[in-house]
């Protein structure tokens, strides 16, 4: 053989090389063509908030974060993550939309003690926005801030979440205090897991009125809630994000690295070359998207939402005792007023005066209903665990297809 | 991720002022710095008074971040502006205010130390020198090692230009060594994690819009962008190829190893076998699914139930109880009684079925 002879060969595989590919990439493209129709039609997770009236007595109905705001919670989040990190945010409310500014984190209130005691950490920094020490370092930031002419008004915190479960007392209890020092307050939830897939997770919530006046009053008796028809949608209400950059920052943006530039480009030599100058990944729209591997969220999801239905057990067995304890009680007050009764009745025979037949009230003590706040809480997060359930299947669904497009023959 | 790089060597750096018994190292030194430190710096520049036309364009503040145990690799994690005025003939740095502030932003982030310290123009002047010398300085500064430099130029109408130094003492004499130094230059970078893309994404998504502002996307719509943007990926690839089969293009032989090479990643699977897989794995999503959105809906029936004024319950109270709050007290918990029968019939339905579903 020659080399002439061995020419046309090489030349013959470049060609069914090239056709291999060419006849490959469609297929792709097709496979992923036929996802992105799958998933245009309104998935469940699209539904738009429902801030009819829910929102209709807050002072603000959007919420426009500063990009440096995005970044800095980001930060904190993943940085402290597992552990829950919180912190207080600064803006302003104008013309319906609060803009927050600029944030800053809480002072951690573990140490090193931090890795063995993570539980406790977590706790402590959940319950951080609402120590007297916080309030305080709270204020000297703020009063510091202002002197760099940043918006020195405290319009709300910020908390880490893993997964959305964020619907618990802590959160109730933080919100309720910043509100009732000002009506215009937000609290920001960064879930720091949903956030590693590449989708920024920042939700912005704030406890409804109704809900406010029935926290101060303390009172979630059956019969209250009966008269306020408050339930568990009406606890908060969520208000849509927005992200705004400085016309500075527009241009620092510009700057680094996007899509590939849509000119012509310069062929490489060699595929050392490709080596070395890999082409950066663009932020946004972020490969990370395409990750197929979501499925361990949706397990964690399931696991979340199986222990909120434990403790929705928990709290009717709690309500069910409580129950069996009125019950016992009427049944003892009943006997007691019919003895009373019977009494009486002899008594009037006998011409004495009757003895006073409301006297059980003293002799016996109902026992306190349960509040139910628990239990509303909970139906809430199970909501908020399915509709997280919801976003992921339609996720998983919608990558699955494109799988099997891509793989399965025609 | 290093998204900028300065491309240049450097072989050492300058001594610092030599004390007794102490070593001043004169390794290289690299500077990283995160993306949260230049939008605090941009952000600060933008809020700079320009209301009084006597002060200065630019604004300075301090760096504060990790620096590696030997003292070669610095990390700025984040940054304060510092009040300050610049007249003439002086300069006047808020100290007491430097003070404060750092013992704040170290109470929240205790690893973290003051590293140096950034200014909104690329100018350096003997201001410059005098504010360096403090930030150095043993008793108020990073003594012993450098103060770090960062200048980043804010003007609208160029690109935007970070520079680090660290500084070497210089002076004719020792009266006038506080206010010069030599300044040499730095490597340094932008790093950004994994963690920050997706801030950094969603800050991005705002860049090539009018108004500066972008709407935070469900996953769902994101995944749709990405799709869409894979897919023009795609066709452009598609097309090149096209060309080199029309013989339009010209043939590349390494780009073609290197899609070769790509695309011979894609697994050989059995077709049947993807099939079984696929339909298997819909199924237990869509189950999942399903069974969550039915748990939403039994859960939203307890809690219905437990406030429902169920009327028999009423009457019945009523009948029973001579007085108006026993009956009451009767209807309430008769309505909550119904409540707990069903939310405990769906629980009892659901609880062996529920834990077996994500494990299939």
């Amino acid at each position: 053989m020659t080399k002439v002879g061995q020419f046309p060969l090489r030349a013959a595989v470049k060609q069914l090389a090239v056709s291999r590919i060419s006849r490959r990439l469609p297929r792709t493209r097709a496979a992923l063509l036929t996802t992105l129709d799958r998933i245009s039609p309104k998935s469940p997770e699209l539904e738009i908030l429902n801030m009819t009236d829910a929102l209709k007595d807050a002072p603000f109905q959007a919420v426009q974060v500063d990009a440096l705001v995005a970044v800095k919670i980001n930060k904190h989040c993943s940085s402290a993550f597992p552990t829950t990190a919180t912190g207080a945010i600064v803006g302003m409310d104008q013309n319906g939309v609060l803009e927050i500014t600029n944030s800053f984190g809480f002072p951690s209130t573990d140490g090193a003690s931090s890795d063995s005691h993570q539980n406790d950490a977590s706790a402590a920094a959940a319950a951080a926005p609402r120590q007297k020490s916080n309030q305080t370092y709270q204020n000297e930031m703020i009063r510091h801030l202002k002197e760099v002419n940043v918006d020195a008004n405290n319009v709300g915190w910020y908390t880490s979440v893993t997964l959305g479960n964020f619907v618990n007392m802590n959160f109730i209890e933080n919100q309720v205090h910043y509100q009732t020092a000002n009506n215009a307050t937000v609290a920001l939830v960064y879930d720091a897991s949903k956030s590693s897939q590449g989708n920024l997770a920042l939700r912005a919530f704030r406890l409804t009125t109704s809900f406010m006046t029935a926290f101060k009053e303390g009172k979630f008796t059956t019969d209250i809630l009966q008269k306020s028809k408050l339930s568990y949608k009406d606890i908060f209400a969520e208000l849509p994000v927005t992200i705004h950059n400085s016309h500075l920052l527009t241009s620092f943006l510009h700057q680094i690295p996007g899509l590939p530039s849509e000119e012509d480009i310069e062929p490489p030599v060699s595929s050392a070359d490709l080596e070395r100058d890999q082409v950066q990944a663009p932020l946004h729209p972020s490969i990370d998207m395409l990750d197929l591997a979501i499925d361990p969220f949706l397990e964690k999801t399931c696991d979340l939402l199986i222990e909120s239905i434990e403790s929705h057990y928990t709290d009717l067995n709690n309500f069910q005792f409580y129950q069996r304890q009125l019950g016992r009680e009427q049944t003892k007050i009943s006997q007691w007023q019919a003895k009373r009764k019977a009494e009486n009745a002899q008594r009037a025979v006998a011409k004495q005066a009757p003895l006073p037949e409301d006297e059980w009230q003293r002799l016996f003590k109902l026992p306190q209903e349960p509040s139910r706040l628990e239990g509303m809480l909970n139906a809430k997060q199970v909501e908020q665990y399915s509709k997280q359930v919801d976003g992921f299947t339609a996720g998983i669904s919608a990558r699955m297809f494109a799988v099997r497009e891509n793989l399965a023959p025609q | 991720m290093a998204a900028v790089t300065e491309r240049f060597m450097h072989l050492s750096r300058p001594l610092g002022p030599q004390q007794a018994g102490l070593q001043s190292s004169i390794a290289p030194l690299g500077v990283s710095i995160q993306p949260q430190a230049i939008l605090s710096i941009l952000d600060h520049a933008t809020r700079r008074d320009v209301r009084d036309a006597s002060q200065p364009s630019r604004v300075i503040g301090a760096l504060v971040g990790t620096r590696s145990e030997d003292g070669t690799e610095v990390e700025v994690r984040s940054c304060f502006g510092i009040p300050h005025t610049e007249e003439e003939d002086q300069v006047e740095v808020d100290v007491e205010y430097q003070k404060n502030m750092l013992a704040l932003t170290l109470k929240a982030n205790p690893r973290e130390a003051l590293l140096g310290w950034y200014t909104t123009s690329l100018e350096l002047n003997s201001f410059s020198a005098l504010i360096q010398n403090f930030f150095g300085s043993p008793d108020t500064g990073t003594f012993p090692h450098p103060a770090i430099h960062l200048t980043v130029s804010t003007d609208p109408s160029t690109a935007i230009e970070t520079r680090c130094y660290i500084s070497a003492p210089v002076a004719v004499n020792s009266e006038r060594a506080a206010e010069s130094c030599l300044f040499m230059q730095v490597p340094h970078k932008m790093l950004y994690g994994d963690a920050e893309r997706s801030a950094l994404g969603a800050i991005s998504a705002a860049k090539d819009n009018e108004n500066r502002n972008a709407p935070l996307v469900s996953d769902i719509e994101a995944l749709g962008a990405s799709i869409e943007q894979t897919i023009g990926l795609l066709d452009r690839v598609s097309e090149w190829v096209n060309g080199v089969l029309d013989e339009d293009e010209e043939p590349n032989a390494a780009l073609a190893q290197f899609l070769m090479s790509t695309l011979s990643l894609a697994p050989k699977v059995d077709p049947e076998q993807i099939e079984h897989d696929f339909n298997n794995h819909i199924q237990d999503v869509l189950m999942v699914g399903y069974l969550a959105n039915t748990i939403r809906t039994q859960i939203d029936l307890a809690q219905r139930l437990a406030t429902a004024n169920i009327q028999i319950g009423e009457k019945e109270g009523d009948n029973k109880n001579e007085g108006d709050k026993d009956g009451q007290r009767g209807g309430g918990k008769r309505g909550g009684r119904g409540g707990r029968g069903g939310g405990r019939g769906g629980g009892q339905q659901r609880e062996p079925r529920e834990p077996r579903e994500p494990a299939e």
